[in-house]
């Protein structure tokens, strides 16, 4: 409040500063305009009088004789003299005081000079009157006042010097200059009252023209500030819209990036708008724009059409956003899969009026899916397949050594009875039980990745043609069988053995499958596996490979029913038909091998199993490896270090019975120290998986103190320590468990007799063994 | 104040010429004997001797139109103007005849080379005399208050008074124009005072 008053206050002291300065400047204006007027103006009754005394009295005659009358000089020169002085201010000085009193005087003194150049007639008196009514031009009462005296003071004069020029008498008291001045005094008093109104109404048009240009100040001030803010808008507007563009070239960037476009549904009209993004995602054209829905879904894949126009029809009656996945089929063919969302826009009477949301591009994202749910059931597998694995191992350790003894000394006993001994079919029935329990063992350390994998170069073509006489007994005579070989298939680095117990496992589920008969493909082939293909092979890296495809026309298996193929323990077929360890086997030994293995089949159209294993260019190795039937023997020192007391007694016992010098040891300390006692062994025999040190640190010692010491390590499965992935590192001698005192015999026979290594040299791999 | 002051001297010497009387000869104080114009036993006679190129006159002129409007017919004017002998034709009818001639009951008459004037002793345009129905001199002098300025004046009054049958004091007055037969100009300040 105190604020607008003080404004208010301001205003009115502003207006009243103007009013003043408008009203002298309005008067100034006056009066410098009629000193101009009467600089012309007496210029103009100068000339008049010259041209009047011409025409009224040229000249004066005496008699014939004439000369140039007084008046015609009295008019140029004291007209001129009357003139020249307040012309000369009124050019010079207008405006001034002393110039309009000058003239006021100038004036009076020209209106007696013309009334007496027409000889005193009373018409030219108007003159005087006139005059000071153009006087009263100047709004100024004193310059009236100035020539009223001059009247006064002429009539003063007159009277006192000639009052019959004025009077008409001879002689005429003082007092009738008053009568004469009195009808100017008249006149002038109404000027002057005249001059009072138009003073004020001068004053009244100057507060009225302050008050228009205070209100003009402020529309100005106004629309200046409007002017200023309506720039400012429009600057803002122009900022606002180059962040708009730029937001809007984002947005279709991020939506060329995320592969996702927008679009509207005007319900109203049909007409459907899009991004540019949308309109690539749908293979639209620009002019598609505006088109009606049903046109917009002509790329839906027919297969989803059904349920995208289902699902839209559902959010516009429950007016609820949805989600919709769909397959679009692009005009060049390409099928992308594409994720809808919209929302329902409804008016204020709850109509549904526009519908709106965005799509995305979600192939990759799909595939993405697939392969991470197929990584991730991998993984699981594989985490399944390594607990698995553990406990085989754990299990397959001990029971490996407990197989040994079993078997070792049933195989003894069986030698030192007669045939016909009673106990002679118990015996044997113990030793095949320990057998099938071996096969056992092996199988579940073969799933399980665990068993020690002892591969070399072979050619698959020849594994499976030595392998085709047994399969055809295997499968049975209402199974017919057929090999299709490639002569130009490549060879494979893979344990043999493992890869017949492979075939043979596959070859069974395959007669199981066809129990009224059928008939069995084995083919082999080479493939690559290259950029384009290795999409749909993600778990096969980019190679050459060797197919090998095993197919029945059997009674197929569901896709279920595959998903849980080479699970351990799965098994489709009865109780006590099958151990659930056939396919789990199988791919263990696959994928040990660095291939893979893939079914295909559908129920009642038989299955096909694709083993593929990388080829290699290395030469084939030798396979002569016939078993003498008798058991060799020798007489060397072998050093049995083993932390299982019964299959330690039980190697001892087997080796001596061979007659080798035999002496044990349940440690690998013990052992070494027993070694530098007792001067060398040609042939130390030890456990691998041995508490404080295992057999193969205990290797690893006496290949760098007593290279000359032979080793042959024993185990029921290995760890990383003594081979990767389950395949021995190259040079190393190595027994399973368990074993026979045949094998027994016949390794260390062999370890006794392969060529005595050389001095070590300088090895990495043995340099980071020894660190392990 | 010195502008004032020249343009009040100009105003003085002016004012001194305006009020400057003319020369005044020795009047018949009868009707004199020769004269062309006649003397009307029934009314009052007024001659006034005027200079035809006289501007001066014009005001006599202008007084002597309102005299005799408010004499009535009560008296019997001449005008007479003075034409040098070798002037040329048509040198007298000056507007100023003209005006003379258009007053009801004034006769204009020319006067060749002065000799009327001479003869009434006239020796200034706008002399007038008065004569009463015998021939006496009632008055003599100038109409206007001075020179070539119209407007009441004191000879005007006094034939005014004296066709009104009065007697006033003032018989003669100063005359205020062109000299009829010698320069009028020449004529020392105040002289008829």
């Amino acid at each position: 409040m105190n604020a607008s008053a003080s404004k208010i206050t301001a205003l009115a002291d502003t207006i009243s500063t103007r009013t003043v300065e408008l009203f002298k400047e309005q008067q100034q204006s006056i009066v410098k305009h009629a000193d101009l007027i009467f600089a012309r103006l007496m210029v103009c009754q100068w000339v008049f009088s010259i041209g009047l005394a011409l025409w009224v009295s040229p000249r004066t005659w005496t008699g014939t004789q004439s000369q140039l009358h007084i008046h015609v000089w009295a008019a140029v020169l004291l007209g001129g003299a009357i003139t020249s002085v307040p012309v000369l201010l009124g050019l010079m000085q207008p405006g001034k005081v002393l110039t309009r009193h000058a003239i006021a005087v100038g004036q009076m003194l020209m209106s007696a000079l013309l009334i007496h150049l027409t000889g005193g007639r009373i018409e030219t008196h108007f003159h005087v009157f006139g005059s000071l009514a153009i006087l009263a031009f100047y709004r100024d009462w004193r310059v009236l006042i100035s020539a009223s005296a001059v009247v006064y003071v002429d009539h003063i004069f007159r009277g006192i010097f000639w009052p019959q020029s004025v009077y008409g008498v001879l002689t005429a008291p003082i007092w009738r200059s008053l009568e004469h001045a009195g009808w100017v005094i008249f006149e002038v008093a109404f000027l002057i009252i005249s001059i009072r109104k138009s003073m004020s109404e001068m004053q009244l048009v100057a507060e009225r023209q302050a008050g228009l240009e205070s209100l003009k100040a402020g529309i100005e001030q106004t629309v200046a500030e409007r002017t200023a803010d309506l720039t400012q808008e429009n600057l803002e507007r122009r900022q606002a819209e180059e962040q708009l563009r730029k937001s809007q070239a984002q947005l279709a960037q991020a939506q060329q990036i995320a592969r996702m476009g927008s679009w509207e549904w005007d319900l109203l009209d049909n007409k459907v708008t899009w991004s540019e993004e949308t309109k690539r995602l749908y293979g639209r054209k620009p002019e598609d724009v505006g088109s009606p829905m049903e046109t917009c879904l002509e790329r839906v894949h027919p297969d989803d059409l059904v349920r995208v126009n289902k699902m839209m029809a559902e959010a516009l009656r429950t007016r609820e956003s949805f989600v919709c996945d769909h397959r679009v089929v692009l005009p060049d063919g390409q099928e992308r899969v594409i994720q809808g969302r919209g929302e329902i826009l409804v008016n204020n009477v709850g109509e549904p009026v526009k519908m709106f949301g965005i799509v995305q591009d979600i192939t990759e994202a799909k595939r993405a899916a697939e392969a991470l749910r197929r990584s991730e059931e991998q993984l699981r597998q594989s985490q399944k397949m390594e607990a698995v694995g553990r406990l085989a191992g754990g299990v397959a350790h001990d029971f490996n050594n407990l197989l040994t003894v079993i078997g070792g000394y049933c195989s003894l006993s069986l030698r030192q009875i007669e045939e016909t001994h009673p106990l002679q079919k118990s015996m044997m029935e113990i030793q095949r039980a320990s057998e099938r329990a071996a096969a056992l063992t092996s199988q579940l350390l073969a799933f399980s990745r665990k068993q020690v994998l002892q591969p070399r170069v072979l050619q698959l073509n020849e594994v499976v043609g030595g392998m085709e006489k047994m399969l055809r007994r295997l499968i049975g005579e209402d199974v017919e069988f057929s090999a299709t070989f490639d002569p130009a298939l490549g060879n494979v680095k893979a344990d043999p053995g493992q890869l017949e117990q492979v075939i043979m496992n596959l070859a069974v589920n395959a007669r199981d499958a066809m129990p009224r008969g059928g008939k069995l493909t084995i083919s082999t082939t080479n493939v690559t596996i290259d950029q384009k293909t290795h999409f749909r092979n993600r778990t096969l890296d980019v190679g050459d490979y060797v197919l090998l495809a095993l197919t029945d026309n059997g009674v197929g298996m569901s896709a279920e029913v595959q998903s849980h193929l080479f699970e351990p323990f799965f098994t489709t077929k009865g109780l006590g038909k099958g151990t659930g360890l056939g396919l789990a086997t199988c791919y263990g030994i696959i994928c040990q091998s660095g291939g893979d293995i893939r079914v295909y089949s559908e129920p009642s159209s038989g299955t096909t199993f694709k083993i593929y294993l990388p080829r290699t260019d290395a030469k084939l190795d030798s396979t002569a490896n016939l078993e003498p039937k008798q058991l060799p023997a020798g007489t060397e020192s072998i050093l049995v270090v083993e932390d299982d007391a019964a299959v330690r007694r039980l190697a001892v016992i087997i080796l001596r019975e061979r007659g080798y010098r035999v002496q044990e040891s349940n440690n690998a300390f013990e052992a070494l120290a027993l070694i530098r006692k007792n001067a060398r062994f040609d042939l130390v025999v030890t456990d691998v998986i041995m508490p404080q040190m295992s057999g193969k640190d205990l290797y690893d010692q006496l290949k760098s103190q007593m290279p000359q010491t032979k080793v042959l390590l024993m185990s029921g499965y290995t760890d990383d320590a003594l081979a990767h992935h389950g395949v021995l590192d190259e040079g190393l001698c190595f027994l399973e468990k368990p074993f026979s005192p045949a094998r027994l015999a016949r390794k260390v026979r062999e370890v006794l007799d392969a060529p005595t290594p050389q001095p070590p040299r300088p090895n990495n791999n043995e340099a980071e063994l020894v660190n392990v | 104040m010195l502008w004032l002051f020249a343009v009040g001297v100009g105003f003085i010497v002016i004012l001194n010429y305006q009020n400057a009387g003319g020369r005044v000869g020795v009047m018949p104080q009868h009707w004199p004997k020769g004269t062309f114009a006649r003397l009307d036993h029934n009314r009052d006679t007024l001659i006034m001797f005027a200079h035809p190129q006289c501007p001066c006159t014009r005001a006599s002129l202008e007084e002597l139109n309102r005299l005799l409007a408010q004499g009535h017919g009560k008296v019997a004017a001449h005008v007479i103007f003075f034409k040098p002998g070798k002037s040329p034709s048509g040198w007298t009818q000056t507007g100023l005849w003209r005006s003379a001639a258009a007053i009801p009951g004034v006769t204009v008459h020319e006067d060749l080379d002065g000799a009327q004037a001479r003869l009434f002793g006239a020796e200034t345009s706008g002399h007038v005399l008065l004569y009463d129905t015998h021939g006496k001199l009632l008055f003599q002098g100038g109409i206007t208050g001075g020179r070539g300025h119209a407007g009441d004046n004191a000879g005007e009054n006094t034939i005014i008074s004296l066709l009104g049958g009065q007697d006033p004091h003032l018989k003669q007055t100063q005359v205020y124009g062109c000299s009829l037969l010698e320069k009028c100009e020449a004529l020392p300040a105040m002289v008829a005072k």
